[in-house]
């Protein structure tokens, strides 16, 4: 018995091993995307750090009292680099803290020390600004109210409370920057994955349509027939069109009522459009994002039948179509945690230059109002995918549709030998 | 006239030659056979007529339209049968044989008279409404035979029309062969490893050995002149000088 196991247990690995899905998907992928994960991750650690540990506040101190001067020693102590900001009133501080291009602004309103020497509850306010620019933001903010808690610790019990705001786009939001940073886990990480799966999926879908004609034996009658070869291709890629079409509209169905489900946690009364503030996606917005996604996939999709026409097989075409999912993956990690900008110039000309990138790029775009970067996304993605079908079109009319093919055996090869 | 007319065909597969300077003519209304072993380069001459592939060098002309320049117009006047062809699985016998046919029908009266037609050529009845993916080898190959012939080519190209048939489908396949060329005055190009299927189908064949042509005619004529009982022997005579 030990010695049948022992002969069905080497098959199956063997035949494992070299199924070159497995290989990419166990040991290549890996190999490629958890570096690059790393590397991200140490750089998103890094800034978080440094946020963390040179914490610098302005403070409007309005009191001018023997609190509030304890309040800003506190701070200092603490490790904070505190900038006075002279001003007349909160509206004047909130502008001048963001023309000393500052994050975070401290208000400590008239009254303060008195309030806390009679023992009734004082307030103290905080605003910070909400760019949108990424994760490693949020965790900018979650500082500063970890030093005042820590100051609060040192005073107890309790003696003032504080009021949590959000600057957006100059204008004082009282939304606290934690409900904002839900809004960022919608931008930062459901966008990318939700475009990823759509676009794998895609480009399996249209693998699998090319590579089923070479399998199944049906292409070579297909090809004789007095059909129009750019025809055939057309009609290949329109009915994964449809079907990534029908992709984009679950994904901004999905999208928009996971944007409802979010605002739901900020209270309706404190009357803010949050659409002007930049928030959530205007029409337009939605617009592009939908155009976005269409020609990205439609490149992708294009892209999976020129190279799946290589090969023989579906099980090939599936493995062949794998080794673009790194174009995928790598964007989506990198815009998870990190704004294009903040990226080094040779990672950001990457980024741009992947197609798969701007499906992303557009839908954070369209909340900060860059329309540019979303149009240029989709000029872009647009000729690059004319570029592909101009392609895919000399590809099907020649007879290598026919005779070129990529077997598992040579994919396997191709990789011994590298 | 002169239905196929291939002229010194080469076709060379990287550093395979598998045509080296083919030549023959079919004449319209004829049944003509290529035959030869597997790998004698059959169904490449097919597929350059079919105009799935391009001739390295040479000329072929399918009723006086060039292979290469005129593929197109080619197009609409054969039907091709390829060795092994599949349908797709998942649709019925009826729905595949209605696709085909509107490819080559002019309009919807013309493409249902086909598929009754190709229902008539398959004999598969009843079974022609259940998915393809549910059909025996057989079947499949009788359900593609009829898709071949039912539009009334100029000229048919059938790659092993009979294999993977029993006796009983091949002889009504041959049959319906016979009549198409017949009542429609429909030119076949066949090939076929099975010479005696050939000896039985074709006017005129033609003996492939190495991408070349090593002897042709009409098979009693061929029998006679190599003293020979079929054409298999024919075929092991001549092959062993070639």
């Amino acid at each position: 018995m030990l010695r049948d196991l022992k002969a069905i247990v080497s098959k199956e690995v063997k035949e494992l091993v070299r199924d070159p899905r497995i290989l990419l998907g166990m040991i290549i992928v890996p190999v490629i995307i958890f570096p690059i994960m790393g590397a991200v991750m140490q750089s998103v650690f890094t800034q978080v750090q440094e946020g963390i540990k040179n914490v610098t506040v302005g403070v409007a101190d309005f009191d001018h009292d023997n609190w509030s001067q304890i309040l800003i020693e506190n701070l200092t102590r603490l490790g904070a680099n505190v900038i006075p900001i002279e001003a007349d009133n909160e509206i004047e501080a909130i502008q001048q803290m963001q023309e000393y291009n500052l994050t975070d602004l401290i208000v400590i309103p008239n009254g303060f020390s008195q309030n806390i020497t009679e023992e009734k509850k004082a307030q103290l306010k905080i605003y910070s600004v909400y760019k949108g620019s990424g994760m490693v933001e949020s965790a900018r903010s979650e500082a500063i109210s970890s030093l005042i808690e820590t100051i609060k610790r040192i005073w107890s019990p309790d003696p003032f409370i504080v009021s949590e705001n959000s600057v957006v786009k100059g204008q004082p939001v009282p939304i606290p920057p934690s409900t904002l940073s839900s809004l960022a886990m919608s931008q930062y990480i459901v966008t990318p994955i939700a475009i990823a799966i759509i676009i794998v999926m895609a480009m399996q879908l249209a693998a699998t349509s090319v590579a089923s004609e070479k399998e199944e034996k049906t292409l070579e009658t297909l090809l004789s027939l007095p059909i129009n070869r750019f025809t055939i291709l057309m009609g290949k890629l329109f009915g994964s069109i449809i079907v990534a079409l029908i992709g984009a509209v679950a994904y901004l169905i999905g999208f928009t009522y996971y944007m409802d489900s979010i605002f739901t946690l900020i209270p309706t009364e404190i009357g803010v459009d949050l659409a002007e503030l930049g928030l959530t996606p205007t029409p337009l917005g939605y617009v592009l994002m939908g155009i976005s996604l269409f020609v990205s996939l439609l490149s992708a999709l294009a892209l999976a039948v020129v190279i799946s026409a290589f090969t023989e097989d579906v099980r090939s075409a599936q493995a062949i179509v794998g080794y673009i999912y790194p174009l995928i993956f790598i964007p989506m990690f990198l815009l998870m945690y990190l704004d294009v900008s903040s990226l080094s110039l040779p990672l950001q000309i990457l980024i741009f230059a992947i197609p798969y990138s701007h499906p992303i790029l557009t839908a954070r775009a369209a909340i900060t109002g860059d329309y540019t970067i979303a149009i240029g996304g989709i000029i872009y993605v647009s000729i690059f995918t004319v570029a592909i079908l101009y392609v895919a079109a000399r590809f099907f009319a020649t007879e290598k549709v026919l005779t070129a093919r990529i077997k598992l055996r040579k994919l396997r090869k191709a990789k011994e030998e590298g | 006239m002169v239905a196929v007319e291939v002229n010194d065909l080469i076709k060379v597969f990287g550093k395979i030659q598998a045509l080296d300077g083919l030549s023959f003519k079919v004449e319209e209304g004829e049944i003509y056979g290529l035959i030869g072993p597997n790998g004698a380069g059959k169904t490449t001459a097919l597929r350059i007529i079919a105009t799935l592939l391009l001739p390295t060098s040479g000329r072929v002309e399918v009723f006086g339209l060039n292979v290469v320049k005129e593929a197109e117009e080619i197009r609409k006047i054969i039907s091709y049968l390829p060795e092994e062809a599949g349908a797709y699985k998942n649709l019925s016998g009826i729905e595949y044989l209605r696709f085909m046919a509107s490819f080559s029908a002019r309009d919807k009266k013309e493409a249902e008279a086909m598929v009754r037609d190709a229902i008539e050529i398959s004999g598969l009845g009843e079974r022609l409404n259940n998915r393809i993916k549910t059909y025996s080898k057989g079947m499949k190959r009788r359900l593609l035979a009829a898709r071949a012939l039912m539009i009334k080519p100029k000229l048919a190209i059938l790659d092993e029309p009979t294999s993977g048939l029993d006796v009983v489908h091949s002889f009504h396949v041959r049959n319906i062969i016979r009549r198409y060329v017949k009542e429609f005055g429909v030119t076949v190009l066949l090939s076929s490893h099975n010479m005696l299927e050939v000896e039985y189908l074709c006017d005129r064949v033609a003996l492939i050995h190495k991408g070349k042509i090593v002897a042709e005619g009409k098979p009693e004529e061929l029998k006679a002149e190599h003293k020979a009982e079929n054409l298999e022997e024919v075929f092991v005579k001549v092959a062993g000088h070639a």
